[in-house]
């Protein structure tokens, strides 16, 4: 399954386009996508903190997900640092 | 954008179109039966963590951060109404010192319900809702302030793998 991945905050200064695209299982909950995020990072982001991923939580358009949710067949997801609004 | 639902009107504003509106916020939770109404203005300071601040940027993810401003505004007219309007406002992209940042305006036939529930919204506001801030200091570094985490449980997974101080957000 493809998912295309928004990034936002501190996420953004990892990459440009501020989204990226990952493969994962068919059927894959959001605990799997994140240790798919954090191989990402680890690969690709000389400045990546493993910790503020730790911390992040995945949406979809409309809604927060749990590490145990199944992630969106639509596959549209973004990715929320610690939020710090007001 | 933005999105009314009867008696809340929640809204962002890119600073490129203009300033947060008072006067705006004002006359829609203003009503002949309401005797009280409790405003909050958040505005960008120029100290942070004692450094000096030139501006802030506000990222954020507006379709839900606007569904975050209304069930914000629900459950305060649940616990605190139901005779209540509620506006809320936050501005997007990049603010000089003394801009407004937020505005959350309660109108309410008395005092205390609006006190009330205009310190439940805005805290709901900053709490919940999927906004970024970066500091942009005087000495020229930007830094991306790390507040509230919106996962319930992301200390458990933090435990032994996290070795970064946790954030402060004031």
């Amino acid at each position: 399954m493809r998912i295309e991945l928004r990034l936002f905050g501190a996420f953004r200064e990892l990459d440009s386009s501020a989204q990226i695209n990952l493969e994962i299982a068919d059927g894959a909950r959001v605990s799997e996508l994140r240790k798919a995020v954090l191989a990402y990072g680890e690969q690709h982001w000389p400045e990546f903190r493993a910790g503020l991923l730790l911390r992040s939580a995945f949406a979809s358009e409309v809604a927060i997900l749990r590490d145990g949710d199944l992630v969106p067949v639509q596959g549209q997801m973004v990715l929320l640092p610690p939020v710090s609004g007001g | 954008m933005d999105k009314a639902a009867g008696s809340a009107k929640c809204l962002v504003v890119d600073i490129g179109q203009g300033a947060l509106d008072l006067t705006a916020a004002l006359e829609f939770v203003s009503d002949p039966g309401f005797g009280g109404i409790s405003l909050f203005v958040g505005r960008v300071r120029d100290l942070n963590h004692d450094r000096a601040v030139h501006g802030v940027s506000y990222d954020m993810f507006e379709p839900l951060a606007l569904s975050v401003f209304a069930q914000a505004a629900a459950e305060a007219q649940k616990q605190c109404g139901p005779r209540m309007k509620v506006y809320v406002a936050h501005a997007r992209g990049r603010l000089q010192v003394g801009d407004l940042a937020v505005v959350v305006a309660v109108g309410t036939p008395h005092r205390d319900e609006a006190f009330r529930a205009c310190r439940s919204v805005i805290e709901a506001v900053k709490h919940r809702a999927p906004i970024w801030k970066q500091e942009h200091y005087a000495d020229g570094d930007s830094v991306w302030s790390e507040g509230c985490s919106l996962c319930d449980d992301s200390k458990l997974r933090a435990g032994p793998l996290e070795n970064e101080a946790q954030p402060q957000h004031d």
